[in-house]
Order: C-alpha cells, then sequence, then structure tokens
C-alpha cells in the first residue's frame, strides 16, 4: 500500500526505496506496456486523433463553422441525396457539420481540460492537506462530503441563472464537482504516505512542512492522482455534454458537441445524423479516455500489479 | 401581456420519452379527445393571464359577451343576444340572453356580466390586459337581461376586445368561494365544456356542458359539444407530439413543429386545418436608447441583412409569411403605405448604410466605429426562439455585425426582458387589428414593458389616442396608419415571420376551420367530433 518515492536526491526516499513494496522496475517502459494493450493503444491512438482534428480545426475545416446556407439538413455525403462539399452534411441552419464538430471538439475539450485541471487540482491540494495536517482532516472531509451531495448539473443550472449562459458556469460548475471526487482519492492515497516512516524520518532531520509537504508526500502521491483525473476526464466531458444539451453552455454560433445534439433533437425523426454524429463524437471521446485512463492506472498504479 | 409561447425547464428536462409516456393515455373512447399541446397556463383565471395556453382552453369553459367568427372581423353575438351603441361612441348597451346556465346548473344573468367585467377592471385583479377596456367609466346591470357599458373616451375596438378571453363570464359565488383558487381548483363558466380536473404541466380535463346551446353563429353545431370528454395533453417535446398524433394517441393539435407539418399533410391519418391569414408576428426589438442601435441606420441595415424569405423557407419549410411588416396584411387597419417603406434582403444596402453611420470593416470582418466594436446583445428565450435568433446571427454575421445571443429559461425571461439590460429582444404577439399592437408595444405609458423598444415619442402617443377613440374606422385607420408608417420607417423591429394558424387533426375527426383569435385555434371546441 505505498508508493516509491521518486525524488533520487532526496536520501530518506533512497533508503525507503529498498523497503517500498511496489519500485517498478519496468518503470520506464510503462508507455510500452501501455501500448500492449490493444483496446488502450486504439483508445489512445483514436484520442490524439481526435486532438489533433481539435486544435487544427481552422486548418481542416472546409467550412466557417458559423456560416449559414441554404441547402438545409443536408445528409451526410455518402447518402444518396447528400452533396459532396459537405461530408458529414449540414445542420438545420446549413452549417456545415464536419467544420462544427472540428470546432465543437475543441470547445468540448478544452471545457473538460480546463475543468478536470481546476478541479482536480484544488480537491488534490485540499485532499492532500487534509491527511497532510491530521486535524483539519475530520472538518475539512464533511465538507467535502456537502460538496459531494451536490450535483453537477443542478450547479451548473444554479450558475447558469446567476451568469448567464456560456461556457465560465459550465467549467466552474464541473470544476467545483471534481473538487470532491478528487479531494477523496487524493486524501485516500496520501493517508496512506503519511503513515510511511520516511515521513517520520524527514520531521525527524527537521525538514520544514512545505518541504515535507512537497517532495515527500506530493510527490509520492501525484502518479496516482493524475490517474483518477485522467478517468474523471471523461465523466466531465460527458456532464459538460449534458449541460450544453439542456442549452447551459456555449453561446451560438460557437459550436459544442452537446449543443450540436441538443439542436438536431428537433430533427431527430427528419434528419437523424444532425444529432447523431455529435452524440457518436461524444460517445468515442468518453469510451476513449474512459480506456485510456483505465489502461494508464493498470501500468502505473503499482497497487495493481501482482 | 404577451402569450407565454414558451417550454418551462421542467419541461426541459423531461424529454421525448417523460413526455411520450405522459402521452400515452388510454385510447379515446369514441366521445374523448385529447388535445395535445406544448405548454401550460400558470392559472385559469381570465383577466389575470395573458397566456395562449390559458385563453385557448378559456375559450371552452367561458363565454365571452360577444363571439369573433373565423374572418376575425365579424362580431357574433354570444352571451349578448344584441347591442346598441349611442351616436358618441361612449355607450354600450347590451341585450343579455335570459336562457343561459352556468356549468353548476345556476341561471346566468346581466349581473355576473357585470360582475366579471368590473373584476376584469379592478385594479385589483392586476389585469395585464386591463387597457383592453379602454377608459371605462362604468358597468352595471340595471335589469336582469341589460348591461351597460359607459366609456369617459371612445373605444373603436371594444367589441374586439371583448371577445377576447380575458371578458370571460364566470360565476360570481364560485369566484368568492375559490378566492385565490379560482382557476387552479376549480371553474364555473357557461362555456360549451365544464372543468373537471387539472394537474398542472400535465394535463386538464374537461366534460360537456350538457344545457349549452348558445355557441357563436359561425359555428354549423351552436351546441352542445359533440364529443364528452376533452383532456387537454401537454408534450412538450415537439418532436413527440408529431408522434403522438401520428400514432393516435392525441386527436388535435394547435402545435405542430415546423418541420413535421409537411409531413402530416401527407400522412393518411391526420388532417391539417389551415388559415390563410396569418395573425400572430414574431419580431426581434432594439432598445433604441442603447449605444449602436441608436442609429437608426444601424437598425435599418440589420433589416435590410436579414434575409426572411429564405428564413421563413429554410427554419420553418414554407409554413410561415416572412415578415417586414409590423403587423400582417390581413389585420384590421394594416396600412397598405408601408410597403415602399419595407426593408427587405439587400445586404449591400446594408453594408453602405453602415459604412454611412461610421461602422468600418476591420481587418477581422467585422463593424468598428472608434476602437469599438458592434456587439448587439439580444436577449431571447430557450427553444424555438433560438434557431430563430441564430439564423439571424448569421446573417448579421455576413455584414459585419456581431450580435451577441443570450437566451433565458421563460421562468427568467418576462423578468429578464422588462430590465433596460439588452440592446435586442424577441417577442411574439396575436392579434385582431393593427391598433391592437400598436397600443400595445409603441405608447410611451408601456416603458419598459411591453415598449421594451422606449419608443417614447409624443406624436405616436396622440394618433394611438386618436385612433382608440376614434369613432369612424376610416380616421382610426388613418390613425393608425400613419404610426406604422413612422415606426417602420425608424426601423425599431425587425420583424420575422407571420404564423398562420395550423392545427393537426386525426381524419376520423370532421373537418374544420382554424380560428385566429388570440392563437386559439380551436376556439369553442364546438366544431369538434367523430364521423
Amino acid at each position: 500500500m505505498t508508493l516509491a518515492a521518486t525524488d533520487p536526491e532526496d536520501i530518506t526516499a533512497v533508503t525507503e526505496e529498498g523497503t517500498a513494496t511496489a519500485a517498478p522496475p519496468a518503470r520506464a517502459h510503462w508507455f510500452r506496456r501501455l501500448l500492449r494493450d490493444r483496446a488502450a493503444a486504439l483508445a489512445l491512438f483514436t484520442l490524439t486523433l481526435i486532438i489533433l482534428g481539435a486544435l487544427f480545426a481552422p486548418l481542416l475545416a472546409p467550412f466557417d463553422p458559423a456560416s449559414n446556407s441554404r441547402s438545409i439538413m443536408t445528409p451526410p455525403a455518402w447518402s444518396s441525396m447528400g452533396e459532396p462539399q459537405h461530408l458529414l452534411g449540414t445542420d438545420g441552419q446549413g452549417r456545415d457539420i464536419l467544420s462544427r464538430l472540428l470546432y465543437g471538439t475543441r470547445l468540448t475539450l478544452l471545457i473538460g481540460f480546463v475543468a478536470v485541471g481546476i478541479g482536480g487540482a484544488i480537491g488534490s491540494l485540499i485532499g492532500l492537506l487534509s491527511a497532510f495536517y491530521a486535524r483539519l482532516d475530520p472538518w475539512v472531509m464533511r465538507g467535502v462530503d456537502v460538496l459531494l451531495s451536490f450535483p453537477a448539473i443542478l450547479l451548473g443550472l444554479a450558475l447558469v441563472a446567476v451568469m448567464g449562459q456560456g461556457i465560465t458556469p459550465v467549467i466552474i460548475a464541473l470544476a467545483v464537482s471534481s473538487v470532491p471526487d478528487c479531494a477523496r482519492i487524493a486524501r485516500g492515497i496520501a493517508v496512506g504516505v503519511m503513515k510511511q516512516e520516511f515521513i517520520e524520518a524527514g520531521r525527524a532531520v527537521g525538514l520544514s512542512d512545505l518541504a515535507l509537504f512537497n517532495r515527500y508526500l506530493l510527490r509520492n502521491c501525484i502518479s496516482s492522482i493524475m490517474i483518477f483525473i485522467s478517468l474523471r476526464f471523461g465523466q466531465v466531458v460527458l456532464i459538460g455534454a449534458t449541460l450544453s444539451f439542456l442549452g447551459l453552455g456555449a453561446r451560438p454560433p460557437a459550436a459544442e458537441l452537446g449543443m450540436m445534439a441538443s439542436q438536431g433533437r428537433e430533427f431527430l425523426l427528419f434528419a437523424p445524423h444532425i444529432a447523431v454524429i455529435p452524440s457518436v463524437l461524444i460517445f468515442v471521446i468518453v469510451l476513449s479516455a474512459n480506456v485510456a485512463g483505465d489502461a494508464l492506472r493498470d501500468v502505473l498504479d503499482p497497487r495493481l500489479q501482482a | 401581456m404577451i402569450p407565454l409561447n414558451l417550454t418551462p425547464v421542467s419541461a426541459r428536462l423531461r424529454l421525448g420519452l417523460a413526455a411520450l409516456a405522459t402521452a400515452v393515455a388510454l385510447p379515446a373512447a369514441a366521445q374523448e379527445l385529447t388535445i395535445i399541446r406544448e405548454i401550460d397556463s400558470n392559472h385559469y383565471d381570465a383577466p389575470r393571464t395573458a397566456a395562449l395556453a390559458g385563453s385557448e382552453v378559456l375559450f371552452m369553459m367561458a363565454d365571452t359577451v360577444v363571439g369573433l367568427a373565423e374572418d376575425m372581423k365579424t362580431i357574433e353575438p354570444l352571451l349578448a343576444e344584441s347591442w346598441t351603441v349611442s351616436d358618441d361612441g361612449l355607450t354600450y348597451t347590451f341585450k343579455i340572453r335570459g336562457d343561459v346556465t352556468f356549468c353548476d346548473g345556476k341561471k346566468m344573468t346581466s349581473e355576473d356580466v357585470a360582475y366579471s367585467l368590473n373584476r376584469w377592471l379592478d385594479p385589483e385583479t392586476k389585469s395585464p390586459v386591463r387597457w383592453r377596456m379602454g377608459d371605462v367609466k362604468s358597468i352595471t346591470a340595471p335589469d336582469a337581461t341589460t348591461v351597460v357599458y359607459e366609456l369617459n373616451a371612445p373605444h373603436s375596438e371594444l367589441l374586439y376586445q371583448l371577445a377576447q378571453s380575458f371578458g370571460s363570464i364566470v360565476d360570481k359565488d364560485t369566484v368568492e368561494k375559490l378566492g385565490k383558487d379560482f382557476g387552479v381548483t376549480g371553474f364555473n363558466g357557461t362555456g360549451p365544456f365544464c372543468w373537471e380536473s387539472w394537474t398542472p404541466r400535465d394535463k386538464l380535463v374537461l366534460t360537456r356542458h350538457e344545457d349549452y346551446h348558445w355557441g357563436p353563429a359561425n359555428y354549423e353545431n351552436r351546441g352542445p359539444a359533440q364529443v364528452e370528454k376533452i383532456t387537454w395533453q401537454v408534450v412538450p417535446e415537439a418532436a413527440t407530439r408529431t408522434v403522438a398524433l401520428m400514432t393516435g394517441q392525441g386527436q388535435v393539435s394547435p402545435y405542430v413543429p415546423f418541420i413535421g407539418v409537411d409531413k402530416l399533410r401527407k400522412a393518411p391519418m391526420v388532417e391539417l386545418a389551415e388559415s390563410d391569414e396569418a395573425f400572430w408576428t414574431n419580431y426581434i426589438g432594439f432598445k433604441i436608447d442603447k449605444d449602436g442601435v441608436d442609429d437608426p441606420r444601424v437598425r435599418q441595415a440589420i433589416n435590410w441583412a436579414v434575409d426572411q424569405a429564405a428564413m421563413a423557407e429554410d427554419l420553418f419549410f414554407g409554413e410561415v409569411q416572412p415578415a417586414y411588416s409590423y403587423v400582417s396584411k390581413g389585420a384590421l387597419d394594416y396600412d397598405p403605405k408601408v410597403e415602399p417603406l419595407l426593408q427587405k434582403y439587400d445586404p449591400e444596402k446594408a453594408a453602405q448604410l453602415l459604412d454611412e453611420a461610421g461602422w468600418k470593416l476591420n481587418a477581422d470582418g467585422k463593424r468598428e466605429k472608434d476602437g469599438k466594436l458592434l456587439q448587439p446583445v439580444v436577449y431571447t428565450f430557450t427553444g424555438s426562439w433560438q434557431q430563430v435568433v441564430e439564423s439571424v446571427q448569421a446573417y448579421l454575421l455576413k455584414v459585419g455585425i456581431d450580435m451577441q445571443i443570450q437566451p433565458f429559461d421563460a421562468t427568467v425571461a418576462w423578468g429578464k426582458l422588462a430590465t433596460q439590460e439588452f440592446d435586442m429582444f424577441t417577442m411574439g404577439f396575436p392579434y385582431v387589428s393593427a391598433g391592437d399592437a400598436l397600443n400595445l408595444y409603441f405608447r410611451s405609458s408601456n416603458m419598459p414593458s411591453p415598449n421594451r423598444m422606449n419608443w417614447n415619442d409624443p406624436e405616436t402617443d396622440k394618433l394611438l389616442y386618436e385612433g382608440s377613440t376614434a369613432v369612424s374606422d376610416e380616421v382610426r385607420a388613418k390613425d393608425y396608419g400613419v404610426v406604422q408608417e413612422k415606426v417602420t420607417e425608424a426601423a425599431v423591429w425587425l420583424p420575422i415571420y407571420h404564423k398562420p394558424m395550423q392545427i393537426a387533426y386525426s381524419n376520423k375527426l370532421k373537418p374544420f376551420t382554424a380560428h385566429n383569435i388570440y392563437g386559439a385555434g380551436l376556439y369553442k371546441g364546438l366544431q369538434l367530433g367523430y364521423k
């Protein structure tokens, strides 16, 4: 139930390394091991492709995502009614779905990354501090429990009511909802680390709290926390898309995958591709993120290694 | 003030399946009918609601002093079998029928008529549509069959206004007994249908008024109604409503999504009642004292930049009329002189006007003046309006205007629309006449809501007053005509579309005509019956 210290300059840690149960010898090759898992490799490949598509949206998109046209609800190019210039067809306003998809993915991923980054950082810090200062622990964790019982969607609704529609309230809602989960996980890991003798040794040699926290605790916990955050990413993207679907997210004419699905809902009977295409992409992103996160945990988390 | 043609938040959350589940009513027995609609009203107390969802049920549960025929011009006797108007236009004397009973069997008298109208007038009722009554001196019932309506100034549209659901005649005793719950837990009117039960945001059930025989003359069947029971079922999702009709879960719906209309027209089991004329207009208004849109050239440019004809075709599948004028041609006192003033689609003209107004294109293709971008903020409702404003946004982007959309759920939108925060806003309204629209929106006394434009013009006020108190049709038409020309030239609105009434109904029902009164296309429901 312990993690290897990663600071090579740290004498105590090096001494501890010998007794730590999980100093993975193959750590340097974790990436190779990851790729050996075919599902994970595929997921990573898909995610990379999607991220690249999003990053280079302005170069890849054949049309301006906000520009409407008179050819509305054209089905994808491969169907008999399709038009070759609109590969994935057009939406109810005559906008090119492929272009909107590329830009929409950008926004969806951005919301996910920023929210999970902020929420993860704050949550982890709370969890670590709570473990580090045991006196704070009961108070902080009860507060976290309260936060945990507050659904992200409700929080999003409330924030949008106050701040108006936009991606900022959505990011805040998602970040806030990520805080308690991350705090609990970080605390769990950190409590284990705090019980280790090297912490006591660190105190004994008179290290300051800051040094102890930074060098001994944080560095021993960070990889496990990162794995959790990577798993959390998929959920955040999904909730973010849900909020946008409810009309709380991005403001038009910006495209966002959840919002695109929501706009297509009206035409579901008549032009299902408008809603289906962004929904499928959300599904692929979330699935890939989860599979990749799972695999990453299998590879990196020493606790899971026999 | 304006009918709430909106989807409430909880309704939005209840997605298709949930709605479908609630719509799966028992298959209607031969004498039962389910009407599918989009939203519910907050209550059914006539003078206190301006919601269309309220009116459409009130017309069935209660009668008005006079009725209105489908042509939207002919006033029909209803509770009043005849009436006289004094030469000065100040005194209306109604002869009330003596054979009318309420749903509970009690006889209706002129007392009830005077009571109901005085209740509408009473400031304590806080009716949002009190202005429709004119400048009332008194409403009295000198004997059991006479009601005298006295005005301080003539009100040329009085009879049209008395035909609206706000003037529904109800039983005094029930009103007093139920107090604030009148129209919530119960109702007692003289209409062809009687209140049975109401589950807010789900359904309202009406049963036939067996004694009813005093329906307006525009109906072949003047009573009693042909079906025993009517259920008004709320189905918030547009696509689900279409499916519900096609699968027979409902027999009638005035809330067919435009995209479904053509499909329903072709569907073998569904018929469509359509009116040629439109008496409902949707527009985007400008707050004319806000930076940017305070310049009439900018507002005109926005009018020139938007292609309503293409929108009517693409967003509404050709089911609506593109609007350039503030009321449709079919409306009483529509002024044909506005036609040369209408700002139809011409993006070059828009660009030229913006250039003249000093808004130059910058390197990003956006309009800029003194380092400020032209970014008017539009407040709108979530739901079907969003599609419209997004389309407008795309058209404006093409001439360099970067319109910002701020949608609100209906629960907060009305409050937000009464503020001075926005530059543009979206709104729709039903009307009978040009005067209906103009008096509501352009009187300076109606600022900040419903005169959300802050159109403050003494001459308009004078003309509107003269028009509404005119005793002759010519004077009224002329006054209202001048106002229409004024506001069209000043481009206070961007009219979007005029919406004709469309009602889809099962082919098991007898064919009928759609009414346009206040957007309540089924009006009294006497025409609804199985073949």
